[in-house]
């Protein structure tokens, strides 16, 4: 299989292609067929950028002396 | 016609700090940012029309004071290959597959869901933590506010080549932390 681009090549290209948005090449696509640990990271990178684009519903508040000051500010 | 300031902390202070606080890396300059943006948006209350919500504007005005202070960034501390960490060659990859210790595990049922909650929000800000400043700043500009390409490259300072670099050794750090910390953690125990 060393025709074929190493799992590094392909998780780099992985990475670029989600930023161009152009199509993965034939070779990238093959090592895909093949290679269970990548088709995983292409699937894993797209879960996280789903993610990461969602606001956060829940987590830290601003600090109870921020609040007041912040009242104070726009009172 | 915006509602009443003084009812602003209470109603968004909260939402827009868990906004700023996913996007910096300290809880001072995520209230900075949020102070901020409440004045601003005090300061600019006559022109808001009502075509969003409150909400919808302010997370806007937030928005720009966060590319505002990572344009600052990366005049005041330019990103240098130290910024970048090491390169991902010897921690992930032998010679041409997967380290057996960093290859991709199987997220378990319902991966999805799971991207959704607020466990998944937590994790990837305990991540982005662990990042270098530089790698996490492309990410949150690229993946987090969806900005192009060139304008996040242009925001941090570097060319579009360099922001490949950047994201994926930020996607290769946060796929395998998210792995540990959330998703397989019985794997990597």
């Amino acid at each position: 299989m060393s025709f074929l681009p190493s799992c590094r090549d392909v998780s780099r290209h992985l990475s670029e292609a989600l930023d161009s948005g152009r199509p993965l090449g034939m070779h990238v696509r093959l090592h895909l067929t093949l290679c269970e640990a990548c088709r995983r990271v292409l699937a894993q990178f797209a879960l996280i950028r789903h993610g990461a684009s969602r606001a956060p519903d829940a987590g830290p508040s601003l600090s109870a002396g921020a609040k007041a000051r912040l009242r104070r500010l726009l009172g | 016609m915006t509602s009443d300031p003084s009812g602003w902390v209470d109603a968004y202070g909260d939402r827009l700090f868990r906004y700023a606080l996913s996007r910096v890396r300290d809880e001072g300059a995520a209230e900075d940012l949020v102070q901020e943006t409440l004045l601003a948006a005090f300061k600019s209350r006559d022109r808001f029309k009502g075509e969003s919500s409150e909400l919808t504007w302010m997370t806007g005005i937030l928005r720009n004071k966060l590319f505002e202070l990572y344009r600052r960034q990366a005049k005041e501390v330019p990103l240098l290959s130290s910024d970048e960490d090491a390169d991902p060659q010897s921690e992930f990859f032998d010679a041409r597959h997967w380290k057996a210790a960093a290859a991709p595990r199987d997220w378990g049922g319902e991966p999805a869901r799971k991207a959704e909650s607020a466990e998944f929000s937590d994790a990837l800000r305990r991540c982005l933590d662990a990042l270098s400043a530089g790698v996490a700043r492309a990410f949150v500009l690229r993946e987090m506010e969806g900005l192009e390409p060139d304008a996040a490259a242009e925001a941090l300072g570097v060319s579009r080549g360099h922001l490949a670099v950047l994201l994926y050794r930020a996607r290769l750090r946060l796929r395998r932390c998210l792995e540990k910390s959330l998703f397989a953690p019985e794997a990597a125990a």
